[in-house]
């Protein structure tokens, strides 16, 4: 798979944000302070996947992304939470976006990437 | 687990990156990271965590994101070929900020106002689209319909409210105001809080000026963009002339999130209000970018770092003492979750409860559970609510204010409702009886 250089350049720039928050919340906070880190990360994912689909630019869709994956995401859990467990209520959130994703790109369901 | 209060905190500093993000993308590299380091050091962000963790704060995060949706959609807006992806991320990123917290769902509103009167005075372009109109508000009516008690409610405070403050004399002079006056809210917020020079620093003001100045000179579409924020704060803080004052000195503490990114501007583009040659505008603008940063450093951080000072925001009736630390730290770890915690004897009455209220406040950060005052209940919950769930009884500021009166009420509460309930705690003169 190739990558543009803008998208390469994003991708090195999003490792080293990661990895800088990783370590500040580490040395901050312990284990639980990465923990969180890593946290935001999986809960922005599937909506990065998901904006993927669009044409929006990178910085774009990461800072959306880690809007809708802080708000949109840790609602659907607590929706979903009132009638299943939360552990098992994340699981199904994460699974089911990533589903959501796959369908949007082989359907090609919004048709909107050139 | 997260305590929801830490949680508040890492989110309120979201402002910072959204705010990076946006002035990247209009005005590039230089201008974003200057407001992005300004903005860390901002008293009026920072210390709401401190003055009670306003739970607005995340969502003033949203406020430049949905501007730049708003924006990149008018701006990609043309007859033939209608896009309407930007205008649903506008309406998912209201919605979302509506849940989070109306009064910033509202400044929204008014800044896409101004910002799409602005951008149609300049390009006298009707962006009107049904299908994308419909199916915006629909993405917005599921996210507000996602959590239907909270969000219906905000219609009952819609009206207004007899116990809020209401402007009666019409002041001209606050026109050509931009903070209010800190006596309005004593006891709420310090005076400092009003200050510019203790918020933003005496030095930004030049830059502040000189880049409002280019963008109003200037009138390019992003310079409108910028104009659309700044004005629509303006007309949020003036809010109380129409009778809307509630929260109105909360809506101040977003001043820093415009003015930051103006100073830099003002900054970066100061030389090309002068004629001098192109290398040499160079060199005069990252010299500028430099002092700017020493500045920052010398006066913001340092500033900073005197007000983040436990000892200086340590105080009687706002933050916990040690009994009480001591206390919230049993009830996280004996109290279930289940529960909440109904406090007697922190001071509540009016004059106090502005003030106390923090402590409240700091008692559920430190205990993770609910807490409320009990005298404040309306008093048809007062005993059901007292017999479900844990009491508190603190006599640890009674006594140095001096209050018989709520010694004595404690006394007779504790003799009649509580006999026959299992005292759980009692050190240092707090007690918490078990439901």
């Amino acid at each position: 798979m190739s990558m543009t250089p803008e998208k390469k350049e994003f991708a090195i720039f999003a490792l080293v944000s990661m990895l800088a928050v990783l370590i500040s919340g580490f040395m901050l906070f312990g284990a639980a302070g990465a923990r969180i880190a890593l946290g935001v990360f999986f809960l922005s994912l599937p909506f990065y996947l998901i904006l993927d689909n669009f044409e929006l630019s990178p910085g774009e869709k990461s800072v959306f992304s880690l809007l809708m994956g802080l708000t949109l995401f840790s609602s659907m859990v607590y929706l979903s939470g009132l009638v299943i467990s939360f552990r098992i209520s994340i699981l199904l959130t994460f699974i089911l976006l990533i589903i959501f994703n796959v369908i949007i790109k082989k359907l090609k369901l919004f048709n909107v990437k050139s | 687990m997260l305590p929801v209060y830490l949680l508040n905190t890492i989110m309120a500093t979201f402002i910072i990156i959204t705010v990076y993000f946006v002035l990247y993308s209009l005005y590039g590299f230089l201008p974003a990271i200057l407001s992005s380091i300004l903005l860390i050091f901002s008293p009026r962000d920072f210390m709401p965590y401190l003055w009670g963790q306003w739970p607005e704060r995340f969502a003033y995060a949203f406020i430049p994101i949905i501007l730049y949706c708003f924006y990149k959609y008018y701006l990609s807006y043309n007859e033939t070929e209608k896009k309407g992806l930007y205008f649903y991320l506008t309406a998912i990123f209201l919605g979302i900020q509506l849940l989070i917290h109306p009064l910033v769902f509202f400044h929204s509103v008014v800044s896409l106002a101004v910002l799409y009167a602005l951008l149609f005075l300049k390009f006298r372009k009707f962006a009107f689209n049904l299908k994308h109109i419909i199916a915006g508000f629909l993405i917005f009516a599921v996210l507000f319909l996602a959590f239907p008690i909270q969000t219906f409610n905000i219609f009952s405070t819609l009206g207004i409210d007899p116990g809020e403050k209401q402007k009666s004399d019409f002041e001209l002079g606050r026109l050509f105001q931009w903070s209010l006056n800190p006596k309005d809210y004593a006891g709420s917020v310090p005076p400092s809080y009003f200050s510019f020079s203790e918020m933003h620093g005496l030095w930004t003001l030049p830059f502040l000026l000189a880049g409002i100045a280019i963008l109003v000179i200037r009138r390019q579409e992003r310079d409108l963009f910028m104009l659309a924020w700044l004005i629509s704060l303006y007309l949020i803080l003036h809010r109380d002339f129409i009778g809307k004052a509630t929260f109105l000195h909360r809506s101040l503490s977003a001043t820093a999130h415009i003015f930051a990114p103006l100073t830099a501007i003002g900054a970066v583009y100061i030389v090309t209000l002068f004629r001098i040659p192109d290398n040499t505008k160079k060199y005069v603008k990252y010299a500028l970018a430099g002092v700017f940063i020493y500045f920052i450093f010398s006066v913001n951080f340092a500033y900073a770092a005197k007000l983040l000072n436990k000892d200086t925001y340590n105080d009687f009736f706002s933050t916990l003492n040690e009994p009480e630390y001591k206390a919230a730290q049993w009830v996280l770890e004996n109290v279930p979750p289940a529960y909440n915690v109904s406090i007697l004897g922190i001071p509540h009455a009016d004059k106090f409860v502005s003030v106390t209220s923090k402590k409240i406040r700091w008692m559920g950060a430190a205990s993770q559970r609910v807490n409320r005052f009990y005298y404040l209940l309306d008093d048809d919950q007062k005993d059901g609510y007292a017999r479900n769930n844990y009491v508190m009884l603190d006599y640890t500021m009674v006594g140095p204010i001096n209050d018989v009166e709520l010694y004595n009420d404690m006394q007779q509460f504790e003799k009649e409702k509580l006999a026959n309930r299992t005292l759980v705690y009692d050190n240092d003169n707090i007690k918490v009886y078990k439901p």
